[in-house]
C-alpha cells in the first residue's frame, strides 16, 4: 500500500503527467466540462419541472418515483444503449450524465417549494400578488437554499459518474481510470480516482461555501 | 434499433441467473453497508466529534468512482464476487450512515429520557426504543441504499461480473441492441419491486406510523 | 509526446506494482477465493485454488468475443472428456487475467503466442511458432504451463482505409514513418503500452503518431473510429471478418515486429493432467483459422451465442458428445 501512495505522489507530481493531450491539466478540463455541461442541461429540464410541480402542488407522486427511478437507471446501461441507437459521440454520456442529475434537482426543488409556509404564501397573495408573483418574488428565493442543494448532489454525482465518458473513448478524468484497468496500472487508475474525488470534494466546498455567503443575510433579514 | 423478442425468449434462463446474480450482488452489499452503518451511526449520534468526521469520510468515499473502486480492489479480492460487494457496500454507506444518524436524532429525547427513567439498560433502550422509532428514517434510506446499489452493481461488469451489466457489454460489443434493453429493464423492474417489497416491510415493522396520516385512515 | 519517452519510467513503475502485487495478492488471492463459492451463487467450479481437472476447471476469457468463443470451445471438448468446467466471460485484458491465473480465479485461458510472449517478456525477440514455445516455458511464472499450440492464428493487423492507404502511399508499417507525428492510432488502451502496439512501431518502425485514441479490441470503437475517420489507423485481429467487409487495407509487417499469434492454451499446472491436455491438443489440431473466423462472423453478425457457436462446431467436428 505505502509504495502505491508513493508512486501515486511521484505520478501526480510527475510534470510530464500535467501536459499534452493524455495530461492532467487536460484531462480535468475535459471532465469539468461534460461535468458542467450534463449539470446545466439537467438544471434546464429539472428547475422548471420541480418549480411546477412545487407550486401547483400536482405531479408529487410523480416526482417522487421520477426520482427513484432515476437512481434505479444504470448509466453502463444507458450509456451503451444511446451508443448503440446514434453512434459514436458525446450523445451517450450526455444522457446518462443528464437522466443522473434530474432526480435530486427535481426532488430538491420540489421539497424547497413545499417547504415554504403557507402563509407567508397566502400574505403575499393577500396583498394582491399574482400566481407568477408570488412564484418568483416569495417561492423561489424562500426555496433557494434547497434548490442549490439539489444543484450541488447533481454536480457532485455527475463529477464522480463522468468517468464513464472513457469508456466510450472520450477524455476525462476517467480515461486514467479505464486506461489503468486494461493496463492494470493501478497507479493510474488511483491517480484518477484522487482526482475526481478531488474536484468533487472541491466543488462541493466551493458551491457550499457560496451558499451560505449568499443565504447570510437571510437570518439577519 | 430493432428488438429481437425472440432473443429474449431463448435467453429466458441466462436472463433469470444474471437477474438473481444481480439482485443477490446489491442485497448482500446493502446488508453488510447495514451492519456497518448501525453501530458507526449510534457511535456519531453518542459521540458528536466523530459525527462530521464519519458523515464526511463516507461522502467522500461517495465521490470516489466505482469503476476505480472495483479495480483498486483487484490486488486484495481478485475477479471476484468479493470485490463486487465490498465495492457496493462502500456506496451504501454514505446514504446509510446519514439516513441512521438523523434517524436517532429524531427519536424524541423524551422518549429515550422515559426508558432510562424506567431503569432500562441504556443498550435495550437503543434496541427497543431509539432503533424503532428511528425505523422510518432508516428504512427510507435502506430504500434509497437498495435502487442506488441495484443500478450500480452493472458496473463491475468492467471486471467480469456485474450481474445484468453482462448483458450491456455483450451489447456493446456485437453491436446489438437487444441485451442492452432488455438488461436496462430488467434492472429498473428490479429496482422497482425491491422498492415496493421494503415500502412493505416498513408498512409490516412499525404499525404505530400508520394511524398518523388521516388520508389512509378509516373512519 | 504521449508516452514512451525514457522519463515516464512506466517499466520501473511496472516492476515496483508488480513486486507488489506479488507480495499482497498471491496469499489474498488464495485465502479469499477459498471464501467466494458461498458468497457467489453461479459458483460450480469457483473453489479453484488447488485440486485437479477432477475438481473442475473454470475458464477465464477476456474482453472480446473470440476469445469467449475460444472460452466455449474450450469446454466443449473439456465437458466431452468428462471435465466440468464453468467459463467466466469477459474478465478484461491480459494485464488483468494473468494475475488472475495466478492467484487462482481462473485456471485455464485460451492465449495467443506472441502476444502472451511479449507480455512476459517485452525485449522477446523469437517469432517462429516452435521458437515462441521454447521461449514461453522458459518466461512462464512458476505454477503456469502453455499446451501445444494449435493450428488457429489469429493475429494482430493494423489496418487504415484504402483511401487513407492511397492518400499517403502506405503499404507497409515503414511507411507509417514518413507521417510521423501526423497520424492519429486507435487500439485498445493496453496496447499504447506494449512492444506489439505503440511501443514496437516506435523501436522497430521509428514510427510515431500524433496521438493515441484508447478504443477497444477490434471491437465497435476503434472499427467506428477508422470508419468515421476519427483515427487513420486501427489496430485489428487478422481474424476479424469487417477487414474484408470494408475493403480495409492491413499494413504489412517486413520487419516482423508481429509474432505468430497461434492460439495456445494457458493452464495453471495443477490443472494440466493427461486427459485435459488430450482434449485441448484435439481441438488444436481441428480448428483452422477459417474455422475461427466463421465461428467469429456468426457471433458478432449473426448475434448468435458464443456458447451455442462453439457447441455447434465442436459437435460437427465430433469433439463434442451430442446434446442429451
Amino acid at each position: 500500500m505505502y509504495e502505491l501512495f508513493k508512486d501515486l505522489g511521484s505520478w501526480l507530481v510527475s510534470s510530464e503527467q500535467w501536459t499534452g493531450p493524455d495530461g492532467i491539466g487536460h484531462r480535468l478540463a475535459e471532465h469539468l466540462q461534460y461535468s458542467l455541461i450534463a449539470t446545466v442541461i439537467a438544471a434546464v429540464i429539472a428547475l422548471p419541472l420541480g418549480l411546477l410541480i412545487g407550486h401547483t402542488g400536482r405531479g408529487a407522486f410523480l416526482a417522487i418515483n421520477l426520482a427513484s427511478f432515476g437512481r434505479a437507471l444504470p448509466t453502463v446501461g444507458l450509456v451503451v444503449l444511446v451508443f448503440l441507437a446514434s453512434g459514436l459521440s458525446m450523445t451517450p454520456v450526455y444522457v446518462a450524465l443528464v437522466a443522473l442529475a434530474i432526480p435530486s434537482i427535481v426532488t430538491n426543488t420540489y421539497a424547497g417549494m413545499t417547504a415554504v409556509d403557507p402563509e407567508v404564501k397566502d400574505a403575499a397573495r393577500g396583498q394582491g400578488m399574482r400566481g407568477r408573483q408570488v412564484l418568483l418574488q416569495v417561492e423561489i428565493p424562500l426555496a433557494l437554499p434547497l434548490i442549490m442543494t439539489g444543484l450541488r448532489l447533481a454536480l457532485i454525482q455527475v463529477v464522480a459518474t463522468a468517468t464513464i465518458a472513457a469508456y466510450v473513448s472520450f477524455g476525462g478524468l476517467g480515461r486514467y481510470v479505464f486506461d489503468g484497468l486494461a493496463q492494470r496500472d493501478l497507479v493510474q487508475v488511483l491517480g484518477g480516482a484522487v482526482l475526481v474525488a478531488v474536484v468533487a470534494v472541491v466543488l462541493d466546498l466551493a458551491l457550499s461555501g457560496l451558499q451560505r455567503v449568499l443565504f447570510r443575510h437571510r437570518t439577519a433579514a | 434499433m430493432t428488438i429481437e423478442w425472440a432473443w429474449i425468449s431463448d435467453h429466458a434462463g441466462d436472463l433469470t441467473t444474471l437477474t438473481l446474480s444481480h439482485l443477490q450482488a446489491a442485497l448482500t452489499a446493502v446488508l453488510l453497508g447495514l451492519l456497518i452503518s448501525l453501530p458507526l451511526a449510534v457511535l456519531a449520534h453518542r459521540v458528536r466529534p466523530l459525527r462530521g468526521f464519519l458523515l464526511g469520510l463516507s461522502n467522500v468515499l461517495f465521490t470516489i468512482p466505482s469503476i476505480a473502486v472495483f479495480v483498486l480492489l483487484l490486488p486484495v479480492s481478485g475477479l471476484t464476487r468479493t470485490t463486487t460487494v465490498i465495492g457496493l457496500t462502500i456506496y451504501t454507506l454514505v446514504v446509510l450512515l446519514r439516513n441512521t444518524v438523523e434517524g436517532l436524532d429524531s427519536v424524541p429525547a423524551k422518549a429515550r429520557e422515559a426508558a432510562i427513567a424506567m431503569g432500562t439498560r441504556p443498550l435495550r433502550t437503543l434496541l427497543t426504543v431509539e432503533l424503532p422509532l428511528a425505523l422510518p428514517v432508516i428504512m427510507a434510506g435502506v430504500r434509497i441504499a437498495t435502487v442506488m446499489s441495484i443500478s450500480l452493481v452493472s458496473v463491475a461488469t468492467y471486471i467480469g461480473d456485474g450481474g445484468l451489466g453482462q448483458l450491456f457489454t455483450d451489447g456493446f460489443q456485437r453491436n446489438f441492441p437487444t441485451p442492452v434493453v432488455v438488461g436496462v429493464v430488467l434492472t429498473l423492474l428490479l429496482a422497482l419491486v425491491a422498492d415496493a417489497l421494503l415500502v412493505a416491510v416498513q408498512y409490516v415493522l412499525t404499525p404505530w406510523t400508520r394511524q398518523r396520516h388521516p388520508k389512509s385512515g378509516k373512519a | 509526446m504521449t508516452s514512451n519517452s525514457p522519463m515516464n519510467s512506466p517499466m520501473n513503475r511496472r516492476r515496483i506494482l508488480g513486486g507488489l502485487f506479488a507480495a499482497a495478492s498471491v496469499p489474498a488471492l488464495a485465502a479469499c477465493s477459498s471464501g467466494i463459492t458461498s458468497l457467489d451463487g453461479q459458483g460450480s467450479g469457483g473453489g479453484s485454488g488447488n485440486g485437479s481437472s477432477a475438481d473442475g476447471i473454470t475458464i477465464g476469457t477476456a474482453n472480446f468475443t473470440e476469445n469467449q468463443i475460444l472460452g466455449y470451445l474450450y469446454a466443449a471438448v473439456l465437458g466431452a472428456a468428462g471435465v466440468k468446467t464453468k467459463v467466466r466471460p469477459n474478465l478484461g485484458t491480459r494485464e488483468i487475467l494473468i494475475p488472475a491465473l495466478k492467484g487462482g480465479d481462473i485456471d485455464l485461458l485460451p492465449e495467443y503466442q506472441g502476444a502472451l510472449l511479449h507480455y512476459l517478456d517485452p525485449k522477446a525477440t523469437a517469432t517462429e511458432e516452435g521458437e515462441m514455445q521454447n521461449a514461453l516455458a522458459v518466461v512462464l511464472p512458476a505454477g503456469l504451463q502453455i499446451l501445444p499450440y494449435g493450428k488457429a492464428e489469429d493475429s494482430d493487423a493494423f489496418a487504415v482505409t484504402r483511401e487513407t492507404a492511397d492518400r499517403f502511399g502506405l503499404s507497409t508499417l515503414a511507411d507509417l514513418k514518413k507521417q510521423n507525428g501526423k497520424l492519429v492510432i486507435g487500439a485498445a488502451p493496453e496496447v499504447k503500452k506494449r512492444v506489439v502496439g505503440v511501443v514496437g512501431l516506435k523501436d522497430v518502425y521509428g514510427v510515431e503518431f500524433k496521438e493515441f485514441k484508447s478504443l477497444d479490441s477490434s471491437g465497435p470503437l476503434v472499427k467506428g473510429a477508422l470508419k468515421k475517420g476519427d483515427v487513420d489507423v486501427a489496430n485489428l485481429f487478422t481474424t476479424d471478418t469487417d477487414i474484408a467487409a470494408e475493403g480495409w487495407v492491413v499494413l504489412t509487417d517486413p520487419k516482423n515486429l508481429i509474432p505468430g499469434q497461434h492460439i495456445v492454451p494457458l493452464i495453471a499446472d495443477r490443472k494440466a493432467d493427461s486427459t485435459v491436455r488430450k482434449a485441448l491438443a484435439r481441438l488444436g489440431n481441428a480448428l483452422t483459422t477459417e474455422a475461427l473466423t466463421e465461428l467469429n462472423r456468426q457471433v458478432d453478425k449473426d448475434k448468435k451465442d458464443p456458447e451455442d457457436v462453439a457447441n455447434a462446431w465442436a459437435e460437427d467436428h465430433g469433439l463434442r458428445k451430442s446434446a442429451g
